[in-house]
């Protein structure tokens, strides 16, 4: 059966979690990967540091433009990523609510395209 | 050290270029990428498809919240993302600088946690 790759973006307040509750939180989305392999869903995942550690950049006219920061203040920034296989939309949305900061942000889920000519991913 | 660089565009002026100047810019991400390659910098990435297919999942006491769209109705939106190994943030920021969208969006450059 042909799957289909998702990447499942996690957006969260940084503020929203405590230190115990995002070591918590570290532990719980490792096992919900290892869950993710065995079930040959797991492509990819990690988090990010913090958005204090962004730096945006953009070539204008030949220039280089570096701002620190992301590229845009909303209340929720990235804090991770993963990409999955599943067989459709409804496969990826119920991996998605498993992801732990489903409780306390946001997690966008993106269906991937296919462009020829990419290198394959390991 | 590992970088997420996320390639933020506004999907408009994407689609408002023509078949030929996609084809221009998909062949300069090729390019782009057999070089980052060479030097092993590229680990993997994607395109995105566009934000009208995005799906936001919230999970509050305990009850699933499905809405259509991405997390934050933002000018430019994510449309694709590199994964690279860089010795430094000045390296990871250089790398992002080459990479096509940088001339009509932006590149957030963002450090990897380090797995436990």
């Amino acid at each position: 059966m042909a799957k289909m790759k998702y990447m499942l973006l996690v957006y969260m307040d940084e503020q929203a979690m405590t230190d115990e509750e995002r070591a918590h939180c570290y532990v719980e989305s490792a096992q919900l990967t290892q869950t993710l392999h065995a079930n040959g869903q797991y492509v990819a995942a990690g988090p990010l540091h913090s958005v204090s550690t962004a730096t945006s950049v953009q070539v204008r006219d030949g220039k280089r433009l570096v701002t620190d920061g992301p590229f845009a203040e909303t209340r929720e920034q990235l804090g991770g990523y993963y990409v999955v296989e599943a067989k459709d939309l409804d496969e990826a949305i119920d991996i998605a609510q498993r992801v732990p900061p489903a409780k306390y942000g946001t997690i966008e889920i993106r269906p991937l395209m296919e462009i020829p000519g990419l290198p394959e991913s390991n | 050290m590992k970088f997420m660089l996320l390639i933020c565009h506004d999907e408009q002026s994407w689609n408002s270029q023509t078949e030929d100047e996609r084809h221009k810019i998909y062949a300069e991400y090729r390019q782009l990428i057999d070089d980052l390659k060479a030097d092993n910098k590229y680990l993997f990435g994607d395109q995105l498809q566009p934000a009208a297919t995005a799906q936001s999942v919230r999970v509050r006491n305990g009850e699933q919240l499905v809405t259509d769209g991405p997390f934050a109705e933002t000018r430019e939106q994510v449309g694709g993302f590199f994964m690279i190994e860089a010795d430094s943030f000045d390296e990871a920021k250089s790398i992002a600088a080459r990479i096509p969208s940088a001339r009509t969006g932006t590149i957030e450059v963002r450090p990897v946690v380090a797995a436990q």
